[in-house]
């Protein structure tokens, strides 16, 4: 029964909370530049407008272009239920379901179908930013996998959910947290990686790939991004909290509470960073995701000297 | 053995097969002109036999009746749950490429002897089922053989051009080379253990490492890893699309198969260097292969380099399995060869659909090169679909098949993490576990540029805007593989156990049952419960408002046509120029005309990339070879009747010397 009922905040909290995050990074965004910015909630209004619209569709566009937002949602919803915001909230009989490597494909199962939509309207943007993100994942897949493997060895078991159930070495969640923020930065789309607020399209990376968006599909677009903030800066965040040993013995509630807190919190610390620092060019982004790979390899070093 | 144990069960089955097939090959060298269902349906109907021998077989061991002996050896097959699997392998692929030929070869009639490709077809499957099923030197060494010729003379099928007379000679030479080695190591074997027996085979220790290398590059050469895999994405595009599809999706696996058989399975070659060698060769193909898969214009190329990568993915799960045996930790043995199993199966399956597919597009557009497609969704819809199907399981994407052998592979890495014995070793499997990843996602930038330069956007060539969609046979077995590839993904607990009675071969009893636990067809029944949910609610939002179709945002220039679009090169560009370091990559742009600046008139954009392993080793090897050959080879073949006739002399007289001295 309690159980239930979290499972019910939970979802509820998977429906407000990603959007709710957009309005409080481009809040904080705002506040960095002195400006007052739109209204925390403006998101909600907006992705209520662009429901109400009709959308134009290229002619040129196939079924992959009319499919690719939908199943992008699709996936960026199974995995926001299935990554844990905490150990101890999803029953453990889902713990198969919860492995990192099964997140992470079909994370590329969406971004896969998302590359090839952009494609599809014959617009030179789509080309471009489908092969910048294929860059870039090719640049961040490495990480992610090594360093949440890094992570696992302590757990003994790929599953998130028995990951994040136990204690971990501090320094490798410190380590890995750090390496998924950043990582996080340019699977986002975020600054200094991609700037998603220029007036040029082909200084983009995501906003170039669904230029050819619009209303219905773009606002399923906006939200599935939206989860996928949620669910990228969900892990950073459970990592980090995993190097405070206190957070294991609050009770469940409180743990969820700050598990929220902690996503809100790297939220706004992504939008500090993105007041402070400029758009890298294209070609200093590998220079800058070997950090992350760095910080991945050190974790990785560590947990592998702790096995036994 | 009985009589009835000798021709009961699956040696029958297989039997009738390859009877099936030697009709076929017969009828084909009879009647050249013919095509179509002659042909197709015995073929069909041997894979039928061949799939049920797999199915439903018995696992036995025959030794073929006296006349057929060579010497004092004869001929001698097995057959275990591991031949089976591949015997499945076989017979799977081999129906949807007997539908898809008849209309395939259709465009071909005017060029190339239709029967003959069937006969070449057929023989080449008797002698792949020759290789699944050998257990001695003798059978094993015949059906090679035959299945290198039969292959040639499919790759040469075309032979009016020059290209592919080139490539075949190649892909000739190529296996020449790797028979060589494989007869060196076999001899060496039987010299050290005196017998041609595979079973009986039992070496260990520096003794084994000769023979077990020498025979590594033999099969190596056949698979195409690296650095043997220079013939492979120049054979392999050469030949017609159906035979790429059996020599991609088949073929190089009977290597594949006999490195299972000889280093995997039993203790015939106890060597510690092995599982190394083929864990790092395999990682080098893996990467090497999608990287230059990237870089390729031509559709078909692409393929065959990407076979290179999957080769790769296979032997680091071959060579875990090996390193688990030396370091005596079970799961990683059975994991690792599991894995490895698995992908030879699921690429069997992307890999022939996706050759049909490129062969379907060039049917029907005459073009391979990937600059002057596009836009074929629009024309060839099923053709597209399957496509896509196909390209989404070579990027192991879930719920397809490719995704289960991949993540065992992810398993049994994260598993000599855990148990390694040294730090190094443990920081080795993590290390892979990230490599592995990394090649994950440039199949994902390779099978995206593929599919969306291919069939999306617009048409960049007339040949492309006119191009319709393939005939059903050829629709009908891309349709069945995507099929195979979906519910394969869906259904990937059932082929846990006939994995697990390989995996038992290794001779501790399988630990496979709890290995796969991803409830893969339960979250694809969510997934597309939800996208099926999102879609009927936008369809009801759709009604009052529906979409509207305009161009595509082109900046206010104007209707931009098909040249602004990205191009294959422009995509891989980022990714080629991070990776520079392997191979030489430079694109020359020429711009002429008066004011060049301002009113170009001609623009001409060229790109290059060679590898630094063909230019600075392999040429400078080949040539140096040549060179030798015309110094010391000449002086023995120089055309006078008269040395020819010494040579006989002298060689008879070395045999009656032998055979009276014996």
């Amino acid at each position: 029964m309690r159980m239930l009922l979290i499972m019910i905040i939970h979802l509820i909290n998977l429906l407000v909370l990603p959007l709710f995050l957009v309005g409080v990074i481009r809040k904080v965004k705002a506040l960095m530049q002195n400006r007052i910015g739109a209204p925390i909630l403006q998101p909600f209004y907006d992705l209520a407008k662009m429901f109400r619209k009709a959308e134009t569709v290229s002619k040129t566009a196939s079924w992959v272009f009319l499919w690719a937002p939908r199943i992008g949602v699709a996936v960026s919803a199974v995995v926001a239920v299935l990554v844990p915001w905490d150990g101890a909230l999803l029953p453990s009989g889902w713990a198969p379901a919860t492995n990192f490597l099964l997140v992470l494909y079909l994370l590329a199962l969406s971004k896969f179908f998302t590359m090839l939509a952009a494609i599809d309207t014959g617009s030179a943007f789509g080309g471009l930013g489908a092969s910048r993100e294929a860059t870039i994942s090719m640049l961040v897949e490495p990480t992610l996998v090594i360093g949440i493997g890094a992570l696992a060895l302590g757990a003994g078991n790929t599953n998130l959910l028995t990951i994040y159930a136990g204690q971990a070495n501090p320094f490798v969640a410190i380590l890995v947290g750090a390496a998924l923020l950043l990582t996080a930065l340019a699977e986002l789309s975020r600054m200094p990686v991609d700037d998603p607020t220029t007036h040029l399209e082909l200084t983009m990376v995501h906003e170039a790939m669904i230029l050819e968006y619009s209303g219905r599909s773009l606002a399923v677009i906006e939200y599935a991004s939206a989860l996928r903030t949620c669910i990228f800066l969900g892990l950073a965040a459970q990592t980090l909290l995993h190097a405070w040993p206190a957070y294991q013995d609050l009770p469940i509630l409180s743990r969820y509470a700050v598990g929220i807190a902690g996503v809100v919190a790297l939220g706004s610390a992504v939008a500090v960073a993105e007041g402070v620092l400029v758009k890298l060019r294209w070609r200093s982004v590998p220079n800058f995701l070997a950090f992350a790979a760095v910080m991945g390899l050190l974790a990785a070093l560590i947990a592998v000297a702790q096995v036994r | 053995m009985s009589e009835f144990e000798l021709w009961g069960g699956s040696g029958s089955l297989c039997g009738v097969a390859l009877f099936t097939w030697l009709a076929v090959v017969l009828t084909g060298l009879l009647k050249r002109k013919h095509s179509g269902l002659l042909f197709a349906l015995p073929t069909i109907i041997g894979c039928a036999f061949l799939l049920s021998a797999a199915l439903f077989g018995k696992n036995s061991t025959q030794i073929l009746p006296f006349p057929l002996f060579l010497g004092d050896v004869g001929f001698r097959f097995v057959i275990d749950p591991l031949s089976r699997w591949f015997l499945g392998i076989i017979g799977l692929i081999g129906i949807p490429v007997a539908l898809f030929s008849p209309g395939y070869l259709h465009h071909l009639r005017h060029r190339v002897s239709l029967g003959f490709v069937w006969a070449g077809l057929a023989l080449l499957m008797i002698s792949m089922v020759g290789v699944v099923l050998a257990a001695n030197v003798l059978t094993f060494m015949v059906a090679w053989e035959v299945m290198a010729l039969s292959s040639f003379a499919l790759v040469i099928a075309d032979h009016e051009q020059r290209d592919i007379r080139r490539s075949a000679f190649i892909y000739l030479g190529a296996t020449r080379t790797g028979t060589a080695f494989l007869m060196l190591g076999f001899i060496w074997a039987h010299h050290l253990t005196g017998s041609w027996v595979f079973s009986e085979w039992g070496l260990s220790g520096t003794a084994a490492l000769v023979p077990a290398l020498l025979i590594f590059v033999g099969l190596a050469t056949k698979a195409g890893s690296w650095p043997f895999h220079l013939w492979l994405p120049i054979a392999h595009p050469a030949a017609p699309a159906p035979v790429s599809a059996i020599m991609s999706g088949v073929m190089i696996k009977t290597a594949i198969y006999m490195m299972v058989r000889l280093f995997v399975l039993g203790n015939h070659f106890e060597t510690p260097a092995l599982g190394p060698i083929l864990l790092i060769l395999g990682a080098i193909s893996a990467f090497w292969g999608v990287i230059f898969a990237l870089l390729q214009q031509d559709l078909k190329r692409l393929l065959a380099y990407s076979s290179v990568e999957n080769v790769g993915i296979i032997m680091m799960g071959l060579g875990m399995s090996l390193l688990g045996k030396s370091y005596g930790i079970p799961i990683l043995t059975q994991l690792g060869l599991a894995a490895a199993l698995l992908h030879t199966l699921n690429h069997a399956l992307f890999k022939s659909l996706l050759f049909l597919g490129a062969g379907a597009v060039d049917a029907r557009t005459h073009v391979r090169d990937l600059e002057r497609l596009g836009g074929l969704i629009h024309r060839m819809p099923w053709t597209a679909g399957a496509f896509v199907v196909g390209s989404a399981a070579i990027c192991a994407l879930p719920p397809l098949n490719g995704f289960a052998g991949e993540w065992m592979l992810y398993q049994g890495f994260f598993g000599l993490a855990q148990n390694g014995e040294s730090v190094g070793l443990r920081l080795g499997g993590l290390l892979l576990m990230g490599w592995l990843a990394l090649i994950g996602a440039l199949v994902i930038a390779c099978f995206v540029k593929a599919v969306g330069v291919v069939f999306l956007g617009n048409p960049r060539s007339q040949e492309a805007e006119r191009a319709r969609e393939a005939g059903k046979g050829m629709l009908a077995a891309q349709v069945i593989l995507a099929l195979l590839c979906i519910g394969l993904g869906i259904a990937a607990p059932l082929v846990i156990n006939p994995l697990g009675r390989i995996a038992a071969q290794t001779g501790s009893p399988s630990l496979l049952q709890n290995t796969w636990t991803i409830p893969i067809a339960l979250l694809a029944l969510i997934l597309v419960g939800t996208i099926g949910v999102l879609a009927v609610w936008l369809r009801e939002l759709a009604r009052s408002l529906p979409a509207k179709r305009f161009i595509t945002w082109e900046c206010g220039f104007g209707d931009l046509g098909p040249r602004t679009q990205y191009t294959a090169s422009s995509f891989a560009q980022p990714i080629s120029r991070l990776f520079g370091a392997i191979y030489s990559y430079a694109v020359e742009i020429n711009i002429k005309g008066r004011n060049r600046r301002h009113f170009p008139e001609t623009v001409a954009v060229e790109m290059m990339h060679e590898a630094h392993l063909e230019t600075k080793v392999y040429a400078p090897l080949l040539k140096s070879i040549q060179r030798m050959a015309s110094v010391f080879l000449m002086r023995l073949q120089a055309g006078s009747i008269h040395q020819y006739l010494i040579y006989m002399a002298v060689v008879l007289g070395v045999l009656i010397w032998l055979g009276v001295s014996r």
